[in-house]
């Protein structure tokens, strides 16, 4: 399956990135060739593939709130933060 | 050479008995270690941040211990950590920009453990960025050259901690393994390497790629030093939803029991999908022939969708790493980059923040998810992977471990396989099934290239066969007889 300019471009706004159209280019040829060499799982028939057990779910923590972690940390690494909370910009307007 | 410099040269477990016996202070080796760290940074670039204040302050802990009594079975080892592995107060950058000037809050389960034991954090090392990788040529921060030939890459994508243990400046070392990151450099610089049974070991402090596959493992020059470290690092942890409930597997007793009666199983598919290198095809041999003559039975063994391996793994691991790496949005770390609205700076940090290899696998992993394709990619990939590990299940009621190669060749120049990413990603051919299996295993040096580069042997085993991975592995140990051998550019 080819992975043309646009798929790389759609695939990259999903995934939030910006890629140039040099790199846009470049990846087209390489995921092609990366995906086109994966096709060979298509030549296992589907009747083997129905065969194949269910994965095991994966276990779960009980969401619960733990011991209260100094919020210092938080603010050492975030790249803006006032008041105890992570600074983003207005997402929300008044006329929203 | 000084007590501390032989020391610091010899296994992990002599330096802790000097140190237990107080023959040697942990502070002075730690202070000589330090030295060490900073001179494999300058000479190999195989760290990336030095941990002198807290080094010093877990040596001196572990010397008030011994003086209490304490019998600390790490007892001052000098340990270096992989970057994507949580250290308190240290950085964490993964080997990414997009985490420059992270520090982290707590240690990772698997340090705490080690240092618990009395092991002391003297600095972390060099990795591809965010584990994805097999040559350390993916870092963000610079490329780590291998200590047998500084031309050539260590292998990764924990190829900082490899480089580190084999040019000894630490005997102990700490990594990631996602589908071979710790094996496969093991066995490009002369060293054991191990990935553990999936839960074996605490993931909680490892910044995760791939939830479904990472694990965190361990470099050391001698089977007994990996076997101490498996025992202190493996347990369980209510902070891991995935970490075993079970007992750990004693490992250090059955290893001394020797190969007598073990059947081992030669990977059959080792030829036709490895494209093996001549000496690595002689070492192979080789070793199966000296595990016959050690008592083992040798028989051939069939794992045919090891020939899916590679594809299955490249679209598994790079679905949940799009999925994990989108915590990466300028909001509560890293360097924020865009202004505007929120949609742009998620997209400005990221876009700076990623590096090429890193960028490749999102895209890979956005579209196996996609509407449209995700059952012909992903869901195709998840139900072979069900029927790789049923190929397992099927050769282990034949035998108790199989034998392969760990790499198809031997440590590669720089560059070699950059500008055709599927010729990286082939090379991982005999170390993606185990981790896609979620089975333990390891790679212990076998043999020398005739370029005199190192050579690794990978023993796979059932779910807790780690007694018997290691047992092999010190058989191998004593008929090749090259663990103890120097790396020339070595410190």
């Amino acid at each position: 399956m080819k992975i043309d300019a646009a798929l790389v471009s759609k695939v990259a706004r999903l995934a939030s990135l910006e890629i140039s159209p040099e790199e846009t280019e470049e990846l087209s040829g390489q995921l092609t060739r990366i995906v086109e060499h994966f096709e060979e799982l298509r030549t296992i028939p589907d009747e083997e593939l129905a065969d194949a057990p269910d994965p095991s779910p994966t276990p779960m923590r009980l969401d619960r709130v733990g011991a209260e972690r100094d919020l210092g940390f938080a603010e050492r690494n975030a790249p803006e933060f006032a008041h105890g909370h992570f600074v983003v910009p207005r997402v929300v307007s008044r006329n929203d | 050479m000084s007590v501390v410099d032989r020391l610091l040269d010899g296994p992990a477990a002599e330096l802790a008995r000097a140190v237990r016996e107080r023959q040697v202070t942990a502070v002075e080796v730690a202070e000589n270690a330090l030295a060490r760290v900073r001179a494999a940074a300058d000479r190999h670039g195989s760290y990336l941040s030095f941990a002198d204040e807290l080094a010093l302050s877990q040596a001196a802990e572990v010397d008030r211990l011994v003086e209490h009594g304490e019998n600390l079975p790490l007892a001052g080892v000098p340990l270096a950590v992989k970057d994507n592995i949580h250290v308190e107060t240290l950085p964490s950058t993964a080997g990414s920009r997009i985490l420059a000037g992270f520090v982290a809050a707590e240690s990772a389960t698997c340090v705490k453990r080690l240092v618990a034991s009395g092991a002391v954090v003297v600095g972390k090392t060099n990795c591809d960025e965010f584990g994805m990788g097999s040559s350390n040529e993916n870092s963000a921060y610079r490329p780590v050259k291998n200590p047998w030939d500084p031309e050539r890459v260590p292998g990764g994508s924990s190829g900082g901690s490899a480089a580190a243990v084999a040019a000894r400046s630490v005997p102990l070392a700490i990594g990631t393994d996602t589908g071979g990151s710790v094996r496969q450099p093991a066995s490009l610089c002369g060293l054991v390497g191990w990935k553990p049974t999936y839960g074996r070991v605490s993931r909680y402090g490892l910044i995760a790629f791939a939830s479904s596959l990472d694990q965190a493992g361990a470099f050391a020059r001698t089977v007994e030093d990996a076997a101490l470290a498996f025992r202190e690092m493996a347990g369980e942890d209510p902070r891991d939803s995935t970490s075993l409930r079970t007992p750990v597997p004693d490992v250090l007793s059955r290893m001394r029991k020797g190969v007598e009666g073990l059947r081992v199983g030669l990977l059959l598919e080792a030829e036709a999908e490895g494209g093996l290198a001549s000496d690595v095809r002689a070492s192979f041999e080789a070793t199966a022939e000296a595990l016959r003559k050690a008592g083992g039975s040798i028989v051939e063994v069939s794992v045919p969708r090891v020939s899916m391996a590679v594809p299955v793994y490249y679209l598994v691991a790079t679905a949940e790493a799009s999925s994990n790496l989108a915590r990466f949005d300028g909001i509560r770390y890293g360097a924020r980059r865009g202004d505007g609205d929120l949609a742009s700076i998620y997209t400005g940090t990221r876009s700076a923040g990623f590096g090429p290899e890193v960028k490749r696998r999102i895209l890979l992993g956005t579209f196996a998810l996609s509407a449209g394709y995700q059952d012909a990619y992903y869901g195709r990939a998840q139900r072979v992977r069900a029927l790789l590990r049923r190929d397992f299940d099927e050769a282990f009621r034949k035998v108790d471990a199989i034998l392969c190669p760990t790499s198809p060749e031997t440590a590669f120049r720089f560059g070699a396989k950059t500008a055709d990413p599927l010729q990286m990603y082939l090379a991982d051919v005999f170390t993606v099934p185990a981790s896609l299996a979620g089975l333990p295993a390891l790679s212990v040096p076998s043999g020398l290239s005739s370029e005199g580069l190192p050579i690794g042997m990978q023993f796979i085993g059932p779910v807790d066969s780690e007694p018997v991975l290691f047992a092999l592995a010190r058989s191998v140990e004593e008929s090749a007889g090259v663990s103890t051998l120097r790396p020339p550019d070595a410190l």
